[in-house]
């Protein structure tokens, strides 16, 4: 058999794809609550008088006015309109923020917004600190113990606290579709913030189904949905684009190719039969290749496959059509995201 | 029973091999959640890749540990793909064949030799 690993190199860190089982780590974040340890994330705090302004300008989603305590998913665009990154930007106050990036970007974002940010303090944060992500229906009542000013925390929102006199962050946002919440921590105390939300009865959760949750709900994947050399707005994140905000890096590019008309469009495909579609697979309709999967897996709450596509026609929800899957046509429909809804 | 170094096994009776894969190769790919197994009646080469294995996370070829004739596979995967995490080396079994050349059995490991194997 051709192998993988258990335990795979993520970004140059070692990451367990699974703790005890895949499904049954997914099933625990849908139903109860799982903990993933997600320190290969980086934060990165940017403050001066000048910093809303930067990061506004750097951001496809709109920063300008919104308050202090609130988090925003944005991507970041170079000039052509590709992704630099897909993020979250965290407002501390009108001069205070921070962004919580991709493991194989942090360093490239760094040095992004250092560039434009000449007359702020841009510091990277994730030498000295890790991020651990608590997530599902159950995630936020099982955590109140340690930390009861949860209860009041909103989503997409974030507080600053203290565990055992450490600072640290809570912040109402992940990666799972369902409840829950993140934590910046300093890494000394990381392994006992891990045992003590396990001893919650909160489960360790691995990569493997890290991937199948934000897939099910239809969220990009840097290096997959968002990449340098491919336009943003062409993209499942493209909701987080707006172009009728203020002037930002890319808007001209993005502006441009959305007047011009779009050339390639993010599909979400339901497998109809047996079969996993996988990255690179190509998708046919009457016949024609007319594209690919950019991110494919079996889904544990539907038990099918399911696949994000990019392609070069737009196509209508319902319209059917075929995943080539080891030189097998596979029927697949084009589905409404995300992939599975709380019943 | 034989192991290859692939981590496939094969149970011979007479000049009828039964294959599976063993049980560290169901550790190490993970909940299997999608089979795909030989059709029957199919000429197989020894080395050819004749079936898949889906975790959530990849797929996985199977190759076939001697050349022979598929005459039989293990329909209950189609339903409970997850007998090969529970039971890789007996009832999880994949395809039985009917051996075409029975010398190649010789270059398999016997079981001490491949879990030893597994340990260094």
């Amino acid at each position: 058999m051709a192998l993988g690993a258990k335990m795979v190199p993520f970004a140059g860190w070692e990451m367990p794809v699974s703790y005890k089982s895949v499904v049954a780590e997914h099933q625990a974040v849908r139903n109860k609550a799982g903990i993933f340890d997600v320190s290969h994330m980086g934060r990165i705090s940017i403050e001066g008088i000048s910093a809303s302004n930067v990061v506004d300008y750097l951001s496809t989603n709109t920063i300008l006015g919104k308050g202090a305590g609130q988090a925003t998913y944005t991507v970041w665009c170079n000039g052509e309109g590709g992704a630099i990154d897909d993020l979250i930007v965290y407002q501390e106050s009108s001069e205070q923020f921070f962004i919580v990036a991709n493991a194989s970007n942090r360093e490239k974002d760094y040095h992004h917004l250092k560039q434009y940010a000449q007359n702020c303090v841009v510091l990277p944060h994730y030498e000295e600190e890790g991020i651990l992500a608590i997530q599902g229906p159950e995630a936020i009542e099982l955590a109140l113990p340690l930390f009861p000013e949860l209860k009041q925390l909103k989503s997409m929102h974030f507080i600053s606290t203290t565990f055992e006199g450490s600072p640290l962050y809570l912040a109402a946002t992940g990666y799972t579709g369902e409840k829950g919440f993140e934590v910046y921590a300093p890494n000394a105390i990381l392994p006992a913030l891990w045992d003590r939300f396990l001893a919650c009865g909160i489960v360790p959760v691995g990569l493997g189904a890290r991937d199948t949750l934000r897939l099910e709900m239809g969220y990009a994947l840097y290096g997959h949905e968002l990449k340098e050399e491919r336009p943003a707005n062409e993209s499942v994140a493209a909701w987080a684009i707006k172009l009728e905000k203020g002037d930002f890096l890319g808007k001209m590019a993005l502006q441009e190719l959305a007047k011009k008309g779009k050339t390639h469009f993010p599909a979400a495909l339901l497998m109809q039969t047996e079969g996993i579609p996988r990255e690179g697979y190509p998708v046919h309709s009457s016949g024609r290749r007319i594209g690919a999967i950019t991110s494919g897996t079996f889904s544990p709450s539907l038990s099918k496959g399911i696949a994000l596509a990019l392609l070069d026609t737009s196509v209508p929800i319902g319209q059917n059509m075929e995943i080539e899957i080891r030189e097998k046509y596979c029927p697949a429909t084009v589905v409404k995201l995300p992939f599975w809804r709380k019943t | 029973m034989k192991f290859s170094e692939t981590h496939e096994w094969i149970d011979v009776k007479g000049t009828t091999g039964t294959v599976g894969v063993s049980e560290f190769a169901q550790k190490e790919l993970g909940d299997i959640v999608y089979v795909e197994l030989p059709q029957l009646g199919k000429t197989v080469k020894k080395g050819d890749p004749i079936a898949v294995l889906e975790s959530t996370k990849a797929a996985a070829d199977v190759y076939t540990p001697v050349s022979g004739t598929i005459i039989e596979v293990n329909h209950q995967l189609k339903e409970a793909p997850e007998l090969i995490n529970q039971h890789a080396e007996n009832s999880g079994w994949l395809f039985t064949l009917q051996l075409s050349n029975p010398e190649e059995l010789n270059a398999l490991q016997d079981e001490q030799a491949y879990r030893d194997g597994l340990r260094s």
